[in-house]
């Protein structure tokens, strides 16, 4: 492992370090910044809880190494919607989505970047998009309408507010 | 709970202080003096505004926080929105008044602080009045509660509890507080959205692994493979001069690598290497469990735990005996195990379900008192049981004790999966008599597995000092350590249908594996034995599954509501093309419910398609709340009914991470529709009553679909 200086953007803002270069963003992002929002589940890309998005897309923060976020756009949970309401996470409160809540962070993310590239996804979409995502409260349901919710709501804002 | 048991509410307010309720739920412990004045309060009303309500019950997901404040919302005449939550402390007055520890389990929240809770919202709601009156000079009679303040009901007078708290802090506790009417109720039964969404929407949720750390220490513990302990040596040569690492130091567990984050503990840990030695059982492989188990179950040891005498020759249509078999299971919570602990302050923060065990285990591990140690608990994520268990917070306050500072301590998702407290491995042997007159007798079940309650007191031991003993354990001392264990027998002892001359007995077989209490306890597998079973005496019978349950329950019982109920939403019977459909009914944690699966064929592999449940779970507090943990409950039991397999090879568990002890994911999940029954009853439990029939629902759709009766789990299909 090397020490390497680089920068990258966090939420909008502009963050320089120095680290190993295969610290895994994760624990840069907790660790490092105190960002605690994006959780540990697995350290190896298989349950999603760590989901953030990379340039807009979602990617495994457990199994990404900060090397390959030099230079690069990097959004958390906390740096998806200012005041809690993006349309995923006001579609996550109406269907009462959360259960222990530990996994949402994730499902949450991996759903925004979903509906940023497929506004209006099918069920088969949702899986595809979905799957990597565990949840051991079993709130899968509850996720795959708050999705289809937040599409209407996103497509239809006028009409879902009059 | 019996009332007698529990203290009056107390007037805990102090000078300047608004009105402070409090009062002990078992009314055993210490509750009196000025060092508790403020931990056990309930309900705090401050001049300030501020309502802030105690959750001593922890929020694992089940929605311990939404209820509870709700009780409290509802005669208090406040929006639960408007009331602060702050997760308790350790202190005596939160004691579970049937556990005699502070734990959350058991499914038991609703149903043991429906009253205590309410009644302590309608004591605040009486003094607030009186205070009112007072100011007002107007009699109580002619003011009301609504929404934070007291009016009179001209409207001429309207004061904000806020304005209220102090002089309502002076008056009396009134002896008797009266709760509303159903009728009444604004909330209870109507009030749905989760009071912790927001949080747990934004990241902004604290869980365990969150704690603050003012100097970033992590710690990871290098394990040996097997159970716990047992290293004898180790070599930290290597990880000592990897960056960042500050600290190594040999724990109770292992080794300790302490360094200034995760990813640098975890990579100098791989590099240390220890000696360990295994124990002496010659029950280290789960194929020598299988036949130890096997063999205990053909044995004439077993003990009797119920027995309604022998049954008389009939004329038989036909004799059924099957085994079946169960294998260990881990809880996989989606948050590893975890504890950050501060060595100077004696504080401890962590996510579990029995806070006073948690400052026991770090008293041990700093060795200080536990009344000097300071729990801060957060949102679990995930429980399930598992976080009962404070092996974690023992662990940490080892390293932290080592090192003189505060660090955090946290599980790899191998270290949980390897070195949980599992889910007990069990097999029946059953068998009953079919006469040709539609009658079942001689209903004959035979259970052998390890003894949960027995690894619990193992496991308990070191943080139990002398005089200091919870009730549960003693009872369960008393029932002949571990050979009469209720949890390995529960929901076979008490089998609902009206079969003759029913017999149950079981036989404890000691193994080395730690094993611990998981989302419904002993239902999670006698469920799955007694309605396989029954639907194995349905078909023989030539009967409809659903028929011929309702023919052997009583006319008025809750299992038969809610089997008809499922029968309906289901179309029961009708399941579309190329659908099949399983039935199964099971009563638990005081709540019944039926459930069916139902799947096509895929492939050879069952695909689960849809699942419906009724509850009946007495008066439903937040209807919302039950539909998810039934949802969740239904989840969980099919995950481990389709995946759910821990094994042992030379002393270690072969799986560690969720490829080799997989979940459900989303797409492999069924839509789930539920059901409420409507009652007046008082309320019960609903955490874990979801779990227990999804299995045998899915066993008996799967036989409908293919003829194999499936009778070990996970379910192979050949």
């Amino acid at each position: 492992m090397e020490r390497v200086r680089l920068s990258f953007e966090l939420n909008g803002q502009q963050q320089t370090l120095s680290i190993e270069n295969d610290t895994p963003l994760l624990w840069v992002l907790r660790d490092v910044l105190g960002m605690n929002g994006t959780k540990f589940g697995c350290g190896i890309g298989l349950c999603g809880a760590c989901t953030v998005h990379l340039d807009g897309e979602a990617v495994r923060s457990c199994s990404l190494p900060i090397n390959a976020v030099a230079n690069r756009s990097v959004t958390t949970i906390e740096g998806l919607s200012p005041g809690s309401d993006h349309p995923l996470q006001v579609a996550w409160i109406a269907e009462n989505v959360p259960q222990c809540g530990y996994c949402q962070s994730g499902q949450i993310m991996s759903a925004a970047a979903l509906l940023a590239n497929n506004p209006a996804p099918s069920d088969a979409d949702i899986n595809t998009a979905m799957s990597g995502n565990l949840c051991r409260c079993g709130t899968y349901g509850r996720i795959r309408s708050a999705i289809k919710r937040a599409a209407v709501d996103i497509w239809q804002p006028e009409q879902e507010q009059s | 709970m019996t009332l007698s048991r529990r203290e009056f509410i107390r007037n805990l307010s102090v000078a300047g202080g608004g009105l402070t309720l409090g009062f002990s739920l078992t009314a055993t412990g210490e509750t009196a003096g000025a060092a508790s004045l403020q931990p056990n309060a309930f309900l705090r009303i401050t001049a300030d505004g501020d309502i802030i309500v105690q959750v001593h019950k922890v929020e694992m997901g089940q929605g311990t926080v939404t209820g509870l404040v709700t009780l409290i919302a509802e005669e208090l005449e406040v929006d639960p929105g408007d009331i602060r939550y702050e997760m308790a402390g350790v202190d005596d007055a939160f004691k579970d008044p049937e556990y005699s520890i502070q734990i959350t389990g058991g499914s038991n929240s609703m149903r043991v602080n429906y009253l205590p809770l309410r009644e302590t919202g309608a004591a605040a709601r009486m003094m607030l009045m009186t205070a009112a009156s007072q100011r007002s000079g107007l009699p109580v009679a002619q003011l009301r509660c609504n929404n934070g303040s007291v009016q009179s009901a001209d409207g001429s007078v309207s004061f904000l509890y806020a304005e209220l708290a102090s002089a309502a802090g002076k008056v009396d506790v009134p002896e008797q507080p009266r709760l509303k009417s159903a009728d009444d109720f604004r909330l209870i039964g109507k009030h749905n959205q989760r009071l912790d969404n927001v949080p747990k929407v934004n990241g902004g949720a604290n869980f365990g692994i969150d704690a603050p750390l003012p100097e970033p220490l992590v710690a990871v513990v290098v394990r040996p493979p097997v159970g716990r302990g047992g290293m004898s040596n180790y070599d930290d040569s290597r990880a000592k001069s990897l960056p960042g690492v500050h600290h190594i130091v040999p724990v109770d567990a292992g080794v300790a690598v302490v360094a200034s984050n995760y990813w640098r503990a975890r990579k100098a840990a791989e590099t240390v290497t220890i000696d360990w030695h295994a124990g002496d059982s010659a029950l280290t492989d789960s194929a020598a469990i299988d036949a130890a188990l096997s063999a205990a179950l053909a044995s004439d040891k077993l003990l009797s735990i119920r027995d309604d005498g022998e049954a008389p020759a009939v004329e038989l249509h036909q004799e059924l005996d099957a085994q079946y078999s169960v294998p260990f299971l881990a809880h996989a919570t989606m948050e590893p195990m975890n504890a950050t602990v501060d060595p100077n302050t004696k504080e401890v923060w962590v996510g579990t379900q029995a806070p006073d065990l948690a400052s026991s285990f770090a008293a041990l591990g700093l060795d200080v008192d536990a009344e000097d140690v300071t729990v801060h608990n957060q949102f679990l994520g995930g429980g399930f049981g598992r976080r009962a268990m404070p092996d974690h917070v023992l662990e940490a306050a080892q390293v932290a004790r080592a090192i003189g500072k505060r660090v955090k301590l946290v599980w790899s998702r191998e270290d949980d999966t390897r070195h949980d407290f599992y889910r007990p491995p069990m097999k029946s042997r059953i068998s009953a008599r079919l006469g040709t007159n539609g009658d079942v007798i001689g209903w004959h079940h035979r259970l052998a597995g390890p003894s949960l309650m027995q690894s619990t007191v193992d496991a308990m031991a070191p943080a139990i000092a002398p005089g200091w003993v919870p009730d549960f354990l003693i009872n369960f001392g008393a029932d002949m350590a571990g050979r009469k264990d209720h949890s390995s027998v529960e929901g076979a002892k008490e089998m609902p249908y009206a079969f003759g001359h029913v017999q149950v007995a079981y036989r404890n077989v000691e193994t080395p594996v730690p094993l611990g209490f998981w989302r419904s306890v002993g239902h999670s597998h006698t469920a799955f034995v007694v309605e396989s079973f029954v639907d194995e005496l349905a078909h023989a019978a030539g009967e409809d599954p659903i028929a011929f349950r309702r023919r052997h329950l009583p006319a008025d019982s809750r299992h038969r509501q809610v089997l008809d109920k499922v029968a309906a939403m289901s179309d029961w019977g009708n399941p579309p093309p190329g659908r099949y459909q399983g039935v199964a009914v099971h009563e638990s944690f005081h709540s019944v419910v039926a459930e069916v699966v139902e799947i096509s064929m895929n492939q050879g592999a069952p695909k689960l398609e849809r699942a419906f449940c009724a509850v009946h779970c007495g008066r439903a507090i937040n209807p919302d709340i039950i539909r998810q943990q039934m949802e969740g409950g239904i989840i969980f039991g099919l995950c481990a009914a389709l995946k759910g397999e821990i094994t042992l090879q030379d002393g270690a568990v072969q799986q560690g991470n969720f490829h080799d002890y997989p979940l459900l994911r989303m797409n492999e999940t069924p839509d789930v529709k539920v059901a409420i029954i409507d009652s007046e009853d008082a309320p019960t439990g609903v955490g874990e009553p979801g779990t227990p029939p999804a299995a045998p629902a899915l066993g008996n759709a799967i036989f409908a679909a293919t003829g194999q009766r499936l009778r070990n789990l996970p379910f192979r299909l050949s």
